[in-house]
């Protein structure tokens, strides 16, 4: 009965693609019809994880990291090369419908509305493919429509609403058969700020109340710090890291930055131990220090004796920031710095 | 059975969004009814120019073509859709129709249905009407009931080899030039009575690209004729049965296409 616990489950999973070449400018192209290159791509690389049952979890990499690679093998879409994918119990590339009858999917750059139709008609085709009774659709659309605010939506045409408009329907419609697990392609993608928030706080809602697992991808380092507790980062199709979020920011951060407004713009900061000058603009100067073996008053106390100072602030490294650096390599995984820093 | 409800379901929405789009749609059923006018016009050549060929007379040609009508016909019917699959594998919306808990073939297929059958079944009863006129065929009970199985048949060949062409798509990702050349240009040989080719070409037509079972062989049981073309006139029955072996074939590479499926970028 442990089994029961566990939402996902991947073992040594991996995907190659196939490409064939096609060779620059006519000849070619007309070449390449006769002898076709082809190239194996390795898009997901041998990948092992597990989620339990309820949790929030953010799977971020670059393009081509093979995030949606991972989503759509766990949605049935793609047959993994090798390795093998549980989902709710069910292998998704073996009995697909079976597993689409358990999962919501919402790809972020496309719809599963029909384009040309009212909303509500929509609505009520999932209601059918998903087999939903007609108690069970009235009153999760009653709670859905409670928080996503769809009542207004439902007589306009889907190709008339806004992105945030769709989006809100698109997660809606991804929900009408209140699937156990939630996959989540970019939701938030070319949202403004507010119709972020509000997905924002649905997704969170429908997390803690309904318990739904929801596997997140995205690249707007918001969405994670505010929803996920855990976080699977991806490069070159591989796992470099797979933990809490809050535990990736006191692994990976040993510098903070202090944010200090001077009263001239003269000022020469040099031979404060531990600080460097990352940044300056007029009187305003970005500083770090290191955040180990520095405290935070004996820095802010020595700035402050030494120079006039109009407004100081400490800025917490964002998630987004320390992701940054895991793209560019500068802080390697592999070797994170033993002792944790104090809080 | 539940199933074919939700089909039925997903078929009228289907008219529904294209109703939305009101002259479109009428220049739609405008562009159906000129190209029915022109085969109309073909059957009347058929009727008034040609008194025989090779053995056939003018009233067993236009039977001939009176199963070839109902065949595509219904063929058009069921698999209109799958003319435009390239498009869903580009556009990356079968990804959509692989996450919901129905078939995908099933899905593919009833996202649309093409109404303007309805003309094309209206040709294959007028052909068959003077077909059966002119070459006095003898309604038997057998002939009445084989003739919609023989039809079936007919719909499994014609259909299978359409899902056939179709599942290269999950290689190729674009063939609608295949398709159409498939689909829309192979049945132009079987107008005729395929005993006018060469023996190359008759062998094509029975055992590669069988579409010569449709009309050509099924022909000779309603006209109570003796044998011609490569098959022994025992085979003249042989339809349902190479329907079914194209149909189970074109089925399987369709599956195998779907696991085949790359999905695209993104």
């Amino acid at each position: 009965m442990q089994q029961n616990n566990i939402a996902i489950k991947v073992n040594g999973l991996s995907k190659n693609f196939d490409i064939s070449e096609s060779g620059k400018g006519f000849s070619g192209k007309l070449k390449a019809l006769f002898h076709r290159k082809r190239k194996i791509i390795t898009a997901v690389d041998g990948i092992d994880f597990e989620i339990k049952r309820g949790e929030f979890v953010g799977y971020v990499g670059e393009n081509g990291a093979g995030k949606s690679t991972t989503i759509k093998m766990l949605t049935g879409i793609l047959v993994p090369t090798s390795g093998s994918a549980e989902v709710n119990g069910i292998i998704p590339f073996k009995e697909r419908k079976k597993n689409a009858a358990k999962i919501g999917v919402v790809f972020g750059q496309r719809t599963q509305l029909w384009w040309d139709l009212p909303v509500r008609e929509s609505f009520d085709l999932l209601r059918v493919i998903f087999r939903v009774s007609q108690s069970d659709f009235n009153s999760q659309m009653k709670k859905l429509d409670q928080v996503l605010d769809l009542n207004s939506l439902m007589s306009m045409p889907v190709r008339k609403l806004s992105l945030g408009q769709r989006m809100r329907c698109d997660i809606a419609a991804s929900l009408v058969h209140n699937p156990p697990v939630l996959f989540l392609d970019e939701p938030t993608i070319g949202l403004d700020v507010l119709a972020k928030e509000s997905i924002r706080n649905f997704l969170a809602e429908i997390n803690r109340e309904e318990g739904t697992t929801i596997i997140l991808t995205t690249h707007d380092m918001n969405d994670i710090e505010h929803l996920c507790k855990r976080l699977i980062i991806l490069e070159d199709g591989k796992i470099v890291y797979d933990g809490e979020t809050e535990l990736l920011k006191q692994k990976f951060v040993h510098e903070k930055v202090l944010e200090v407004e001077f009263h001239d713009d003269g000022n020469v900061i040099q031979g404060i131990p531990g600080v460097t000058v990352i940044r300056e603009q007029g009187c305003k100067k970005w500083l770090t220090f290191d955040n180990d073996n520095y405290g935070i008053g004996e820095v802010i106390g020595t700035i402050a004796s030494r120079y006039k100072i109009k407004d100081i602030s400490v800025n917490e490294p964002s998630v987004e920031s320390i992701i940054r650096n895991i793209y560019n390599n500068r802080v390697t995984l592999a070797m994170p710095s033993e002792k944790s820093p104090t809080k | 059975m539940e199933s074919i409800k939700i089909y039925i379901m997903l078929f009228t929405t289907s008219i529904k969004a294209r109703m939305e789009y009101k002259v479109s749609f009428l220049f739609y059923i405008f562009a159906i009814l000129s190209f029915y006018a022109g085969q109309f016009g073909l059957l009347f050549i058929l009727l008034n120019r040609f008194h025989e060929i090779k053995g056939w007379s003018m009233g067993e040609m236009v039977f001939l073509y009176s199963l070839q009508a109902f065949a595509f016909g219904f063929t058009n019917l069921i698999f209109s859709q799958l003319v435009n699959f390239d498009k869903m594998i580009v556009d990356g919306e079968f990804d959509r129709v692989l996450v919901r808990p129905l078939s995908p073939l099933g899905q593919v297929i009833f996202s649309k249905f093409e109404v303007s059958t309805a003309a094309h079944l209206i040709i294959g009863f007028t052909a068959l009407y003077f077909g059966s006129r002119y070459a006095n065929i003898e309604w038997t009970f057998y002939k009445i009931i084989l003739f919609p199985v023989i039809i079936m048949g007919g719909v499994m060949i014609a259909g299978g080899i359409r899902l056939m062409v179709t599942a290269v798509a999950f290689w190729t990702l674009r063939n609608r030039s295949l398709v159409h050349t498939v689909i829309f240009s192979s049945k132009e040989f079987i107008n005729y009575p395929i005993n006018i080719y060469n023996v190359g070409m008759q062998f094509f037509l029975t055992f590669i690209f069988p579409i010569a079972f449709i009309n050509f062989y099924p022909a000779h049981f309603f006209l109570d004729r003796s044998g011609s073309g490569l098959l022994h006139p025992s085979l003249e029955m042989g339809t349902p049965i190479v329907g079914i072996i194209v149909i189970t074939v074109s089925i399987f590479s369709w599956k195998a296409g779907v696991n085949h499926y790359q999905s695209t970028g993104s």
